[in-house]
């Protein structure tokens, strides 16, 4: 292909994006991204403060993956965002269980499952991820124990077990 | 943005100096931030439809102090050093500008064919319109000629 040619095509092809970029979905998801210092543009965007689709979010993330790059993040640490956060396509719903349980998802529509995974601590709440229940059966001993560490070292009884298990694993790592 | 950031980082660096003068202690030495990705586009005013999201892609030889204070100043603007940031390729050929040449900070910009040519080979799904719009345009002799030493097949764009 000549380079003319080329950039006949090209400028095909870019009267659709450009189409694209008019319609009201991608305005509205764009504005709605760029008012919550989510993304930045050159575009002029209107502000949206309004919840969002996330089919809508998905068209207009042909147009600008960046917005896929965020989105399952966004899902997990604010769901408010949306009008339904439950109603998902299946790719994006694993992607969100990977996420929920602090998993590097699989790669999705383009994007690198650590690309999605790095964003969890960056969005909403930073530097907080989502954690998981476990449950243990304790003795009476275990709970004095539990208490007493608690109290003096001023932690909640949580934060305890998980300075404990480091302690522990650096112990066993440099055994 | 980032040249102001770039002018108060470097006052901030030309204050500690006075204070370590002052105290005896190691002054902090000049240091050179490279920028990379979408926002060497965006602070290089290329006349392309540019989206980022907020993490700034930057390659420099600063101590870490000054990496914190850079950080803080980026946060203040709603903006965050991308941790990886210095990981994102660049072609050997890539020139760099000046934006800001300063007591103790040099920031410069990667030109914009060379960060088109890197999103083209590296990332070339999530940047897919913004190639297409270049090529639009009329791509300079230079990409086209990058492009095809480094393989990258233009077609994929069109």
């Amino acid at each position: 292909m000549t380079e003319a040619d080329l950039q006949a095509r090209a400028r095909r092809k870019l009267a659709g994006i450009r189409r694209r970029r008019r319609d009201p979905r991608y305005v509205r998801v764009m504005g709605r991204f760029v008012g919550a210092g989510l993304l930045t543009t050159n575009e002029r965007v209107p502000p949206n403060k309004e919840a969002l689709d996330v089919h809508e979010v998905l068209w207009a993330g042909k147009v600008e993956p960046r917005l896929l790059e965020l989105l399952p993040a966004l899902l997990v640490k604010r769901p408010a965002m949306f009008v339904d956060a439950t109603d998902l396509p299946e790719d994006l719903e694993e992607v969100v269980r990977r996420l929920r349980r602090n998993l590097v998802p699989d790669d999705f529509r383009g994007i690198a499952g650590v690309t999605l995974h790095g964003w969890l601590p960056r969005v909403g709440r930073k530097n907080r991820v989502p954690s998981r229940l476990k449950s243990f059966r304790f003795k009476a001993e275990d709970l004095r124990l539990l208490r007493h560490l608690s109290k003096e070292l001023e932690l909640t009884e949580t934060d305890v077990i998980r300075r404990g298990l480091r302690k522990l694993f650096a112990e066993h790592e440099s055994a | 943005m980032l040249r102001g950031i770039a002018e108060r980082l470097d006052r901030w660096i030309v204050d500690r100096n006075v204070e370590a003068r002052e105290e005896g202690l190691l002054a902090i030495p000049a240091c050179k931030i490279q920028v990379l990705g979408q926002f060497a586009l965006i602070e290089g005013g290329v006349p392309l439809t540019l989206a980022a999201t907020k993490d700034v892609d930057v390659r420099g030889n600063f101590e870490h102090g000054v990496r914190k204070e850079l950080e803080r100043l980026l946060r203040r603007e709603g903006y965050e050093l991308d941790p990886v940031g210095h990981e994102i390729w660049m072609p050997r050929e890539t020139r760099y500008a000046d934006l800001f040449v300063g007591a103790f900070v040099r920031v410069l910009l990667a030109e914009p064919d060379a960060v088109l040519l890197s999103k083209a080979l590296k990332a070339p799904k999530k940047n897919a319109a913004l190639i297409t719009e270049y090529v639009a345009q009329g791509a300079s002799e230079r990409f086209l000629k990058l492009a095809t030493k480094y393989g990258i097949d233009l077609e994929q764009f069109v």
